[in-house]
């Protein structure tokens, strides 16, 4: 006899972890199944090479939502988030950018490079708090359907349009500007210091196929600005024990509130019965029932490879299969016997400009054409790199002396127009390594292990399809109510009883837990509906 | 002593004058004032060789809106349309020739020779356009609504929007929905596997504006000339005797009308007083008092060099200082001593009637993506994306006897371009950067950019096409010489043409002996010789940034601006695109209600 539970969550990810935890809380039965030895899907730490915790894939945390770790109360099950100190840009001339989260500190080093900029800072960062406050509600709000005359869905957008009516002009400029613009030229129009607006165009593209001139890429820049740590916007941190710690904290809360989590269960397929969802089938043979089945995996999985398209609506199946996914970033980890020694700012005894984001990125011409080699096939071999060496901040994550250092890297095209993946893995992470030792010299020396992710890798060892991060490129036609597919942006499918919780959803990637927690809101309705 | 006219019209373009037919014909007396010593703007012909004429910008862009034609009423006015046999002459490299026709069956036939899916997805497409069209069209026509105070003509224009919307049936309106913000690539990729299909449909979404087909919202401007097209590849209409001759028919309807017109009168400046226009002072020193401007050149032009600054408030100069309007295209004229022969073409029985259209040069996206890549720093394309037309197939007053002229507009030609073309894609970036780049005490590199086009002597104003950190990508290197600038034009003149034609006897290798002469029309031109800013054929990028209610600001969308009685009539208005003259038809509708008060 086969066990049954209210729910299933397929994938022990964060955003499936926060699902459960969710519906557990109301009181439902609660499995989550997790296909690999560990929780926490994308956000993980492993140990990769002995003695070395590396977050193997997402590295900082900014984006998960408030009121996820107070519902959750993630602290006391052993969340704790470390300050990230600045971003330090070294440059190719031998000079630098540092920026730290000390406002008077910052002002002096943008005076150094410009006098207006320092001045266009501090004025910016107020228009973006704006920006952020009249998109922050979005976030937590499911998505209307344009295309209905549900009254509750007009309601909605007639919400929306009074809030848009009600910005001040200067907003509302803003923000159609955040909503269209390419993260250059919308940055073009604050700042003059090159290196300035390359590193902070760099949010712009994060985990999208897109350059820092492509239209749309604003809005990601907005998006990256949203994290908030204790109430304050644009704050990014670590987790102690690396970013598996998150999911390991969620799942705690998960399981203290009943659910049960199995790890090493991948499902093979959902099962149906009269049409509806009612359970899977694990790769085992084993079969569980449940009352509805919520898959934080991403669309193309859900749909194509744990069902059969063919039970499936054909327009639905032909807007899943024209999602796009499109990896673009790769991973580079590696384990040090020292700290890399840049030679624009040497560390003298001091680790400090270390401690934050160290970001490659020395002008916006650089950035662009890192994405230009990738549009054609080819990974950038020069790539934009965002480097954080965790073990500064939290020294549990390497053995004593030592040190992780986590590089993030763009753009690494899913597929490859010469030779495959495998293949070139190991070029890719040279790559990466060489461009780095243009600033810091040393960093060949004293690599001691590395881990090179590449989007095959992502997809293979991590479950993402194509290497995407955000389970699906965040560019304007994929977000909000279009997001996976325009019709079924609310969390539930063309299927009864069977629901989306993941990055896939409205409000997309990120560590942030927001789908998860919408889509177990959404369960919850339907749940208590039938009932 | 001059005499008193209630309505100024600033620039006697297309929608310069097409303003002026519809306020003198409700029975006011516009003065058009135009620049140039013919009405036209840059919708012009001119003779550029002995005995050849050509269009310096081309009618490429769409036909005009519906309501103007007929309310014109421009056969009248001797003008006459000549519609080509073949809509589009695409060839392949492996001289291949892709053909399209006016109808859209027709036109799958021909696929059908390069992939029998694609022919059958032709015909899918161009039925969703049509009722697409439909929705769009009536949009294009209808002035953006005002989001702060919506009026009662708003809210009925957005129900009807609404239920035309909804008539196109859930998936059609959701399609339309996601297809907006859509790099065009992505677009056609859903539809094509035929590569040139691809690049021919995509080209669309490119034409005129400095964004490659893999640029998101790119589909938005393909949609914008679908609406005035109607096929998914829209198509060209010529008008006999060049586009000048659609212009001098529109002068003639709206003289007909009662609106007077003069040229050689330049307007140096909008006077005003209290917050409102008074009229309008000419290079001559002239005065010429009106209670109404309306300004068909462009809003850079409106705003920041013919008004004061001290009349309008900082942030909306901020804002129009940083509206993009920079161009991306060149023209080239050839005069031709015969006809091309296109390899492609040898297995057509009608040679001739398959170049009565518009011939595009760009076989793959790839191809266009990369003709874009070399603007984004500075150079023009070295393989760039043409549209070629030799409108004296169809009209044989353009040349001499059994000779012809070909025009071509070109993509990409940067408005700042570099001093030479000889960057190099495999350059890698970090050597790039020189060390003088980012020292920290040297002029931010736009000031330096704009004296240096000043000092190239030909540019008669510093350069405000752009915000004031504009040419971000292009590399800084103030002391080595390598900026971009707007003044490099006039010796790259011959390089871009050289470029041309070369690119183009990879398709006809016998062109090059057939050329007699050439004219060559660069960005820095389109603004010296015909007032366009930033050399921008549309007054403005079309980008999702600068459409609808945010053309060219949000909160001025609706033809009225900061200054009571001006107006602004030209292309830089919603909707923007080409020659439909829509925005004119909006405009003058606002002008109309304010004057009527």
């Amino acid at each position: 006899m086969p066990k049954s539970y209210d729910a299933i969550i397929i994938g022990g990810g964060h955003n499936g972890l926060v699902n459960a935890a969710y519906l557990a809380r109301a009181g439902k039965k609660v499995l989550v199944l997790e296909r690999r030895y560990v929780l926490g899907g994308a956000a993980v730490t492993e140990e990769i090479i002995p003695g070395f915790k590396f977050s193997v894939c997402s590295y900082v945390v900014s984006l998960l939502r408030p009121e996820i770790i107070r519902d959750l109360d993630l602290p006391r099950h052993g969340l704790e988030i470390l300050p990230l100190d600045g971003t330090f840009t070294p440059m190719p001339n031998g000079d630098y950018l540092w920026r730290v989260n000390d406002h008077a500190k910052t002002r002096r080093e943008l005076v150094r490079h410009s006098r207006r900029d320092a001045e266009a800072y501090d004025e910016f960062g107020k228009q973006m708090l704006q920006m952020c406050r009249f998109v922050k509600p979005l976030l937590g709000m499911v998505p209307p359907d344009p295309t209905s005359l549900n009254p509750a869905g007009l309601k909605k957008l007639m919400f929306l349009a009074k809030r848009f009516q009600a910005l001040a002009a200067e907003d509302k400029y803003n923000l159609v500007q955040l909503m269209t613009m390419s993260a250059a030229d919308f940055l073009d129009q604050w700042f003059e210091t090159d290196v300035l607006k390359a590193t902070m165009s760099a949010s712009g593209i994060i985990g999208t196929f897109l350059g820092v001139r492509s239209p749309g890429t604003a809005y990601v820049l907005l998006h990256h600005y949203m994290g908030e740590i204790d109430g304050a916007f644009r704050a990014w941190g670590f987790s102690r024990g690396g970013t598996g710690a998150i999911s390991n904290a969620i799942a705690d809360a998960a399981r203290e509130a009943g659910a049960e989590i199995r790890t090493e269960a991948p499902v093979a397929r959902i099962n149906m019965r009269a049409g509806r969802a009612a359970g899977v089938v694990l790769e085992s043979g084993e079969e569980i029932e449940a009352k509805i089945v919520s898959s934080s995996v991403d669309p193309n999985l859900t749909f194509l490879k744990m069902m059969d398209p063919r039970g499936l609506p054909d327009e639905f199946v032909e807007e899943v299969r024209r999602y796009k996914y499109r990896g673009s970033s790769g991973k580079v980890n590696l384990a040090l016997d020292a700290l890399p020694e840049f030679t624009c700012l040497p560390s003298n005894g001091s680790d400090r400009h270390l401690r934050g984001a160290i970001s490659i990125s020395p002008s916006v011409e650089y950035m662009e054409r890192a994405y230009d080699q990738a549009k054609y096939g080819e990974f950038s071999h020069h790539p934009y790199i965002d480097i954080v060496i965790p073990s500064l901040t939290d020294p549990s994550v390497a053995p004593p002396g030592k040190h992780v250092m986590s590089c993030f890297v763009q753009y690494a095209p899913y597929k490859l127009k010469n030779g495959d993946w495998p293949a070139r893995r190991e070029e890719f992470g040279d790559a990466v390594i060489n461009t780095i030792a243009e600033f810091a010299p040393n960093l060949k020396n004293i690599i001691i292990g590395r881990q090179v992710l590449t989007p095959f890798d992502i997809e293979e060892q991590i479950g993402l399809t194509e290497g995407n991060i955000f389970q699906g490129e965040l560019s304007l036609e994929q977000l909000f109510f279009l997001r996976p597919v325009a019709g079924w942006a609310r969390y539930r499918t063309p299927v009864d009883n069977l629901y989306m919780c993941g990055s896939a959803t409205h409000p997309g990637g990120g560590i942030m837990g927001a789908p998860g927690r919408l889509a177990a809101l959404e369960i919850l309705k339907d749940l208590g509906a039938k009932q | 002593m001059s005499k008193r006219h209630d309505i100024v019209i600033i620039g006697a373009g297309h929608n310069g004058l097409v303003t002026a037919f519809y306020l003198a014909r409700a029975g006011f007396k516009p003065l058009v004032l135009e620049r140039r010593a013919v009405v036209g703007g840059a919708a012009v012909t001119e003779e550029f060789h002995p005995g050849f004429r050509a269009s310096v910008l081309d009618g490429a862009s769409g036909p005009l809106a519906p309501t103007v034609a007929k309310d014109m009423q421009l056969e009248r006015h001797g003008l006459q349309w000549l519609e080509p046999k073949c809509r589009i002459f695409a060839p392949s490299p492996d001289a291949r020739a892709l053909i399209l026709h006016s109808s859209a069956a027709e036109s799958a036939k021909r696929i059908a020779a390069f992939s029998q899916a694609d022919a059958a997805k032709y015909v899918e497409l161009a039925d969703s356009f049509a009722g697409a069209q439909k929705l769009i069209s009536s949009l294009l026509t209808t002035t953006p609504p005002d989001i702060d105070h919506p009026t009662s003509t708003d809210v009925w224009n957005l129900l009807r929007a609404g239920k035309t919307f909804r008539a196109l049936g859930k998936r059609n309106m959701r399609r339309l929905l996601r297809w907006g913000p859509m790099a065009v690539a992505d677009f056609v990729a859903e539809f094509f596997e035929t590569e040139l299909l691809r690049a021919v449909i995509a080209a669309r979404g490119i034409f005129g504006v400095a964004a490659g087909p893999w640029s998101a919202g790119t589909t938005a401007t393909l949609l914008l000339r679908v609406a005035a097209g109607g096929l998914p590849d829209g198509g060209p209409i010529y008008a006999r005797g060049g586009i000048g001759a659609l212009s001098e028919a529109m002068a003639a309807a709206a003289k007909q009308a009662g609106a007077e017109i003069r040229t050689s009168a330049e307007v140096e400046r909008i006077l005003v007083k209290d917050g409102a226009v008074a009229g309008v002072a000419l290079a001559n020193g002239e005065e010429i008092p009106a209670t109404a401007v309306v300004s068909a050149a462009d809003p850079k032009r409106t705003f920041l060099k013919l008004i004061e600054p001290v009349h309008l408030a900082p942030s909306f100069l901020g804002q129009m200082q940083h509206y993009r309007c920079q161009g991306a295209v060149a023209r080239v004229l050839l005069a031709l001593d015969a006809l091309p022969n296109f390899p492609a073409l040898k297995n057509e029985h009608d040679e001739n009637a398959a170049l009565t259209g518009r011939i595009h040069i760009g076989p793959e996206i790839d191809y266009l993506e990369r003709a874009f890549d070399d603007s984004k720093y500075g150079d023009f394309s070295r393989a760039p994306f043409l549209e070629a037309a030799i409108p004296s197939l169809l009209d044989p007053s353009l040349a001499p006897n059994g000779k012809h002229v070909m025009s071509v507009h070109m993509q990409y030609a940067p408005y700042k371009v570099n001093a030479s073309n000889a960057a190099s894609p495999e350059a890698s970036p970090v050597c790039h950067s020189e060390p003088a780049q980012f020292s920290r005490s040297e002029e931010p590199a736009f000031r330096s950019a704009a004296s240096d086009s000043l000092s190239g002597g030909r540019s008669f104003s510093s350069d405000i096409s752009n915000g004031p950190s504009s040419g971000a990508l292009a590399p800084k290197a103030r002391s080595s010489g390598r900026a971009a600038v707007p003044g490099n034009w006039p010796a790259q003149r011959d390089a871009l043409a050289d470029v041309v034609v070369k690119t183009l006897a990879e398709y006809a290798p016998d062109l090059p002996q057939k050329i007699l002469a050439r004219r060559v029309i660069t960005p820095l031109d389109l603004e010296q010789d015909y007032g366009l800013t930033g050399g921008h054929i549309s007054h403005g990028e079309l980008a999702l940034d600068q459409l609808f209610t945010m053309r060219p600001l949000i909160g001025w969308a609706r033809y009225r601006t900061p200054l009571r009685g001006l107006f602004l009539c030209g292309p830089g208005t919603h909707p923007g695109t080409g020659l439909t003259a829509a925005s004119a038809l909006n405009a003058s509708r606002q002008v109309l209600k304010h004057l009527r008060r």
